[in-house]
């Protein structure tokens, strides 16, 4: 249906970003605190929207803009992301010294980006939206303007984003010179009633796949990551570890599952492709976490394995056990940045595997709650993690794709330990010295908590998400 | 006569491989002498190239900014009279966005040469 | 009259050189020049296909991707500075904070 509500989720967040940016502006230094509640207001608004716009089907600009559940849903689940984050923020920027207006207006535009992104079937719209997303998070990399590893991270992250879009623009020309079209629906149509696919075609379905491959960090297409990860300001990195992953599934949804289901190429190219760069993705993820010592380090690597096996569900072709892998994601991995955030003092973050020892004890909330996290990022049962990997697996073996979860469960066999080391630093571990930290912070706990209902409550009684799931994914077909 | 060519070829090709080879993949460590224009004789004074401050650099980059954008005015004008009132408004949504930014920098001073 | 397909062949040549470029190359604006070129590439691509199919989608395409690239410049020259403030270099080598 053609309506302007298609646009106005959009709208909001847009104009939300840009009030932001000239209040800071105009604002005394004291007054920025309120940024972080108007822009809470801002998202709870849009998100009464989505919800609204469910199973309605709106589209805008002849179609270039629409609002499925698919979109809807994952629309939601950015809007849910971006609120956590900016919980976790309010008092850390101001511990950090990054306490500026402009953290909040990035942010936003950057969810901007990612709805624009989830909502359109146009690769140009595609590729804006992703230029949205990414201007904005070089600049939030770079926030912390005095910190060294601060603009390290930006300048690689912008040099490594900037390639990745090159590839991604010359594999869209390459489609676009082999279908005269942008449009994924007509590519696919065109794909399907030809004999064979061109080489043309070919090379730029790959050049895409291998853009999309920077943004979501699967090897070989890695080396930004942990020094991404590690050099942002902490909360922007866990926004980093979900966010731009969570939108280039998406993207990558749309467009591989028509793709792998209707089209037949019998080279089988990109399947291999995807099938090489799972496995690679998995392994190698996983084993270059175990000699890390650095937490941020260590969480970014085990978010280049997830993507891994996210890839493992992509090739599956079960939509909605990558959906649900994706949701889980993001409240496993944001709730355990936030207890890496939970020890910090003023100008000052605790990072190393070190520092962790004895915190279980002396801290027991942000102990048990970042256990919880761990165990459900390395797939332990009763937690969200552990269905949304047997999900993905059992999936994938019902499509005879036996190797490949074999290697999925051997390298989550790896992924456990080192997730247990840190578990075993908080709990068995003497402290060497003291680890001292500011507790006063009611927004972070906020997320710890919402963070573990989530998990316990996807991992227990998933029910009513897999319905919403189900009916999100019936938009693909 | 072919095999004296042939030798001329391969062995001709193989040295431009391996020069290419150590340009692309050898490693470049540089030290200050290296770098330097002469190696030897007697002390340059100073750098050729003299850095000078960079005041307008904000300047710079906001006119980037802004000059690019305006490259949507021009295929907007063409078919401004075929999509009618619809594009004024698009067109001045465009304009309030790019005018926010423009205050916002105005705001922080960007424009201001003595800081 | 030059056939069409000798300007996908010089974009495709623009591409690699700029591909190569990015990894050889050892200062920060270097690299990110060698960026634009490949951006630049690929435009040629999409007039090229837009002057073969006699349509208009391609041209129009090319706007976006040149606004993208500018918006891309701003950002990357001020991180760039920012970095050069800091450590007074922009080799590439020298920004070895992190061990990736």
């Amino acid at each position: 249906m053609n309506s302007f509500s298609a646009l106005i989720p959009l709208l909001i967040i847009v104009f939300a970003s840009l009030c932001i940016m000239i209040l800071e502006a105009f604002l005394k230094k004291e007054n920025k605190d309120y940024l972080a509640y108007i822009s809470i207001i801002f998202l709870v608004v849009c998100g009464f929207f989505l919800v609204r716009a469910w199973n309605k089907d709106f589209s805008y600009f002849n179609g270039n803009l629409f609002l499925d559940n698919l979109s809807l849903f994952f629309s939601f689940i950015f809007l849910i992301t971006t609120f956590l984050v900016i919980l976790i923020s309010m008092k850390y920027i101001s511990l950090q010294g990054v306490n500026c207006g402009e953290y909040y207006s990035l942010l936003l535009l950057a969810l901007s980006g990612m709805l624009i992104m989830v909502s359109s079937g146009d690769l140009l719209v595609i590729f804006l939206g992703l230029e949205v997303l990414s201007i904005s998070s070089y600049s939030l990399a770079g926030l912390r303007r005095k910190d060294e590893k601060s603009s390290e991270a930006a300048i690689k992250y912008f040099l490594l984003g900037c390639f990745a879009s090159a590839f991604l623009v010359y594999g869209i020309a390459l489609l676009y010179g082999a279908t005269y079209s942008t449009d994924i629906a007509s590519i696919i149509n065109h794909f399907q009633s030809g004999e064979s696919l061109g080489l043309m075609a070919l090379i730029g379905l790959g050049m895409f796949v291998i853009g999309f491959g920077f943004k979501i960090a699967v090897v070989p297409f890695h080396m930004w990551t942990p020094d991404v990860y590690e050099g942002a300001p902490t909360p922007i990195t866990a926004f980093f570890s979900v966010g731009p992953k969570a939108v280039g599934f998406a993207v990558l949804l749309r467009v591989l599952y028509p793709y792998l289901k209707n089209v037949q190429d019998s080279s089988k190219a990109i399947f291999l492709l995807l099938c090489i760069i799972s496995v690679l993705t998995m392994v190698v993820g996983n084993l270059i976490a175990l000699r890390q010592t650095n937490l941020k380090r260590i969480l970014a690597y085990s978010s280049i394995a997830h993507a891994g096996y996210l890839l493992i569900a992509i090739l599956a072709q079960d939509n909605a056990s990558l959906v649900f892998y994706l949701t889980v994601y993001i409240f496993m991995n944001i709730g355990a940045f936030a207890a890496v955030i939970a020890l910090g003092k003023k100008d000052k973050e605790y990072l190393e595997l070190e520092d962790y020892a004895g915190i279980g004890f002396k801290y027991p909330w942000i102990g048990a709650t970042f256990s919880v996290f761990l165990l459900s990022l390395a797939g332990f049962p009763p937690t969200g993690g552990f269905l949304a990997k047997f999900y993905v697996f059992s999936a994938a073996v019902r499509q005879d794709l036996v190797p490949l979860v074999i290697i999925g469960v051997l390298a989550s066999l790896i992924s456990v330990f080192y997730y247990l080391r840190i578990i075993v630093y908080m709990y068995m571990k003497e402290p060497s010295y003291e680890v001292d930290i500011n507790i006063d912070n009611p927004g972070l706990f906020l997320v710890l908590f919402l963070c573990l209902y989530g998990v316990l409550q996807l991992g227990i009684f998933p029910g009513n998400v897999l319905i919403l799931i189900k009916q999100a994914v019936t938009a693909l077909l | 006569m072919i095999e004296l060519f042939l030798v001329f070829v391969i062995f001709g090709f193989l040295g431009v491989l391996l020069v290419v080879m150590n340009k692309l993949l050898g490693p470049k460590r540089s030290n200050p002498t290296k770098e330097s224009p002469f190696e030897c004789g007697s002390p340059y004074l100073q750098d050729g190239i003299n850095p000078f401050p960079l005041k307008y650099s904000l300047v710079a980059f906001l006119f980037l900014l802004f000059d690019i954008e305006v490259v949507f005015f021009f295929p907007w004008a063409l078919v401004f009279k075929e999509i009618g009132i619809t594009a004024l408004i698009v067109m001045f949504a465009y304009i309030f966005i790019l005018l926010i930014g423009f205050i916002y920098a105005w705001k922080k001073g960007a424009f201001q040469w003595e800081r | 009259m030059i056939p069409l397909s000798y300007f996908l062949i010089l974009s495709a040549v623009l591409f690699v050189l700029g591909a190569v470029a990015f990894f050889v190359k050892r200062d920060l604006i270097t690299m990110f020049m060698a960026v634009e070129v490949m951006l630049n590439a690929a435009n040629l691509a999409f007039i090229t296909f837009a002057k073969s199919a006699s349509s208009i989608d391609g041209q129009i395409i090319v706007f976006f991707i040149v606004t993208v690239a500018a918006a891309e410049a701003a950002v990357g020259l001020a991180i760039i500075l920012l970095i050069f403030r800091q450590k007074k270099t922009i080799k590439s080598e020298d920004i070895n904070l992190m061990k990736g």
